[in-house]
Formats: C-alpha cells, sequence, structure tokens
C-alpha cells in the first residue's frame, strides 16, 4: 500500500507497513510483538525477532478481572528487552484484535512509543515474507515502574458508560449484527461464553469492527473510515465517545481507528463491554433495534 | 480400551505422554501435532463409510470428518481442515486420529471429554480454547450417524 494511505490518517506515525516492520528487523531500538487469539500461533512461526505477548497470561491480572498493575506491566517490559525508549510494534492474528489490545493495554501505561502493522499477521505471511521458530531472548531491562496505571483517558468502567449511556453521549457497539440485535449472546464461529441477556446497551450504534478492515486485515483508508464513522454514525469531530464489544478486543480495534487514524480526541474502550453488561442484575438493554 | 481407563490404549498412551511433559516441552509437542494434521486427510480417490464436511458456528473454518469401518467393526477416521482453523485444534485432530482409529464405535461414543485438559493442560483450556473440544465432538457425531444408519440398513 502506498506512502499516501498512511499520511492521510490523522496520526499516520501509529500504523507501520510490512515493508517498514522488515526494514526495521534489525533496529535494536524496535520490538516488534505478536499478540493473537490462537494462543498456540506464535510456536507455530513468527517475524524473526518477535516477541510473544498473550493478552490472558501477559496483559491480565491472573486472579481479578483487570489488568496487571504498574509493577507486572514494567516486569513484562525487563522480560521483553523493551525500555522506555523502545519502539514496540504490534501485530498479530484477526486483522490485529490482539495486537490493537495490547497497543491499548501499553497506552494505560503511558508508553506512547507504539505502532501496529497494518495487516497484522496474515499480510506478512501473504507476502512470503520470513517465519522463524527461534524464540529470541533480549538482555532484561530496567524498565521503570509506571506512576500509575492511567485508566481514566482512554478506558470506561461500568459506571461511567451507564452514566455515558443516561447523558445520551456517542457510543459504538462494534460486535456483529446478531449480538446488537440479541439474537445470540456470543459472535459467530465462537462458542457461548457465559453472557445471560443478549441486546446492546441503550443508545448505543451498531457498526461491527470488521467494517474497518479489508479483506486482507489492513485498515480501510481514511476516506473510507470518515464515511464510515463521521458521515454514516454521525460521530463529531469533539464527541467524548466509548466503543465496546464482547470483552474489549474488537473494541480495541475500533478505538485505534477512532484516535489514531481519524483522530477522534476523546475515545475510551468499555473493556468490560458485554460480558460485564448483559450480566449485571438490572442493567438496561435494548434489543431489536 | 486400556485397562483401567475408560479410553483406548493409544490415546492413553498419549494422555500419560503429556501429562507428565513440563509446560513448554508440552506446547513444543502441541506443534508437533498440529505440524502433522495435514497428514490425516484423505488420500485421493479414497472412499468412506460416511463423510460429513461443514462449517459450524462453533469453530472457525469447515472441517470434514470421514469414517470407515473395517471387518472387524473398527473405525478409521480422517480429517480435512480449513486453514483458519486455530492451532490446538489442529493438534487436537492429530491426536484425536491417533488415539481413536482402531477403536469401535461403542468405544468412540463412550470416551468421556475429559482428558482433554490432561493432554492440552490447563494454562490452554481456556477461554475461547473450547474449539479444543470440537473435533472430538465431531467424531463423536459422526460415529454416531454412522451407526444409526447402519442400525437402520439392519432392520430394512
Amino acid at each position: 500500500m502506498s506512502d499516501n494511505k498512511f499520511s492521510a490518517y490523522a496520526h499516520p506515525e501509529a500504523l507501520v507497513s510490512t515493508q517498514w516492520v522488515q526494514d526495521h528487523l534489525p533496529d535494536e531500538n524496535v520490538r516488534i510483538v505478536e499478540s493473537n487469539e490462537d494462543i498456540l500461533l506464535y510456536d507455530t512461526g513468527h517475524l524473526p525477532g518477535a516477541v510473544h505477548i498473550d493478552w490472558r497470561r501477559d496483559l491480565n491480572d491472573q486472579t481479578v478481572r483487570d489488568y496487571v498493575g504498574t509493577t507486572g506491566f514494567a516486569k513484562l517490559c525487563r522480560e521483553n528487552g523493551i525500555t522506555p525508549e523502545t519502539t514496540v510494534v504490534f501485530y498479530g492474528d484477526k486483522s490485529n484484535w490482539w495486537a490493537c489490545y495490547a497497543f491499548w493495554v501499553f497506552q494505560l501505561f503511558g508508553h506512547t512509543n507504539a505502532k501496529v502493522m497494518d495487516g497484522g499477521r496474515d499480510k506478512w505471511i501473504e507476502e512470503e515474507r520470513e517465519l522463524t521458530r527461534e524464540v529470541p531472548s533480549y538482555p532484561a531491562t530496567d524498565y521503570p515502574e509506571p506512576a500509575k496505571r492511567d485508566d481514566a483517558a482512554i478506558r470506561a468502567f461500568h459506571a461511567e458508560t451507564m452514566a455515558h449511556m443516561k447523558a445520551g453521549l456517542p457510543m459504538v457497539d462494534v460486535r456483529s449484527p446478531g449480538e446488537f440485535k440479541g439474537e445470540v449472546t456470543h459472535m459467530p464461529e465462537y462458542p457461548q461464553e457465559g453472557v445471560l441477556r443478549g441486546g446492546h446497551i441503550p443508545g448505543a450504534k451498531s457498526c461491527p469492527w470488521a467494517r474497518a478492515a479489508n479483506p486482507d486485515g489492513t485498515f480501510k483508508s481514511a476516506e473510507e473510515l470518515r464515511n464510515l464513522y463521521t458521515e454514516e454514525l454521525g460521530l463529531g469531530e469533539s464527541d467524548d465517545i466509548i466503543a465496546y464489544c464482547r470483552i474489549g478486543e474488537r473494541s480495541s480495534h475500533t478505538w485505534f481507528v477512532l484516535k489514531y487514524l481519524l483522530g477522534y480526541p476523546k475515545v475510551r474502550n468499555y473493556d468490560g463491554s458485554w460480558t460485564e453488561w448483559g450480566n449485571m442484575v438490572g442493567n438496561p438493554i435494548e434489543k431489536d433495534v | 480400551m486400556s485397562e483401567g481407563t475408560p479410553y483406548p490404549a493409544a490415546l492413553t498412551e498419549i494422555i500419560e505422554l503429556f501429562e507428565y511433559l513440563p509446560d513448554q516441552e508440552k506446547r513444543e509437542m502441541l506443534i508437533t501435532y498440529a505440524d502433522s494434521a495435514a497428514k490425516q486427510e484423505p488420500a485421493e480417490g479414497e472412499t468412506f463409510d460416511l463423510e460429513d464436511v461443514r462449517k459450524d458456528e462453533e469453530c472457525t473454518d469447515t472441517v470434514g470428518v470421514f469414517l470407515n469401518e473395517d471387518g472387524e467393526n473398527r473405525v478409521n477416521y480422517k480429517i480435512t481442515l480449513g486453514p483458519k482453523v486455530q492451532t490446538l485444534t489442529k493438534a487436537m485432530t492429530s491426536i484425536l486420529c491417533k488415539g481413536l482409529n482402531g477403536s469401535t464405535i461403542d468405544e468412540v461414543l463412550n470416551i468421556p471429554a475429559d482428558f482433554v485438559p490432561r493432554i492440552v493442560g490447563a494454562e490452554l483450556v481456556r477461554l475461547r480454547s473450547q474449539t479444543v473440544y470440537y473435533v472430538l465432538s465431531r467424531m463423536k457425531a459422526a460415529a454416531k450417524v454412522y451407526r444409526s444408519r447402519k442400525d437402520a440398513a439392519k432392520e430394512d
């Protein structure tokens, strides 16, 4: 894809091409990170020098439904040879769902020197670029523990989402149409994973995440994305927006699109998403819209 | 069946091999099995007593189950997997073909699924890895349909 595609985005520095990554494989200041849904995919072959960060094992707290704290994040970075100055480039399967999720978690801890590889793992393979099974090892760093995990700016909790709904502020439900309408409580091709009620948060607009992606997993052009979110969905320039899905990974993809590719200044990901909203006693739910 | 277990001997052997492997070696073994999933596909021109190729909601791609029964009432499975199938599903396909081929229909139908975490490990059996059970359920479903057809043919 031409450089013109990238330069038209609001924050072109947040997205890089497979060629850019290829060119920077030997760069000691760049750390390539693979994050997937398929938990064994990294083991079957990955980009040379890429480390594996697993959303569940590495980014989630192992007891409470939450992310790791500042200590856990610093430890993760140290073990993967990441310093605060390292440019971290995320890629993965499923059109970069989990890469965007990992990118988002890194932003919670203020590691802003981060990028996503357009097209993810599938595009790299489609272009017949090199894969290896060799697991790299990098010298541990002394990544300092961040002062805090800054949830406020880019993460929405249940209470904030409820207030958002009551205020009639824009919310984007990025799940499949069937999930939005309440016909099913899981996405197609996935098992039922324990959501008790179907539907969506009252007032939320449906815009499945996949509408922002091309068939090859790359992001659509800035113009196409503007048509989708600004024109069709009617999101205003200064809107305070919350995106959600089922557990927050598909909405990380949309969050990335809205914040970095289109430049909306205030976008939050409600990672509790439908598994929290659809299970909580007494929550308002809308169906069949 | 393997003595003292509800599993065929070949499957018991695989379970016992995995159960005592450290996590990293377990992952490596799973990748080895996943790599050999393509070997479980039918050979060109091979015919079967039952063929069930479909794309279900529960799996990310099409899975084909092909079943033959020999003269001694032992079944032999071949499996085809679409390219989007997860790595664990590929691994389980190889494991199940190796572990169940040569069993009787009844043996296949009576195998409890509780061996899966013993092979895969607790870390990998988690949210969104439920498709790890999918291939076993399809193999059992094929066995059930085949037996029903066989019983119906006898009645005719």
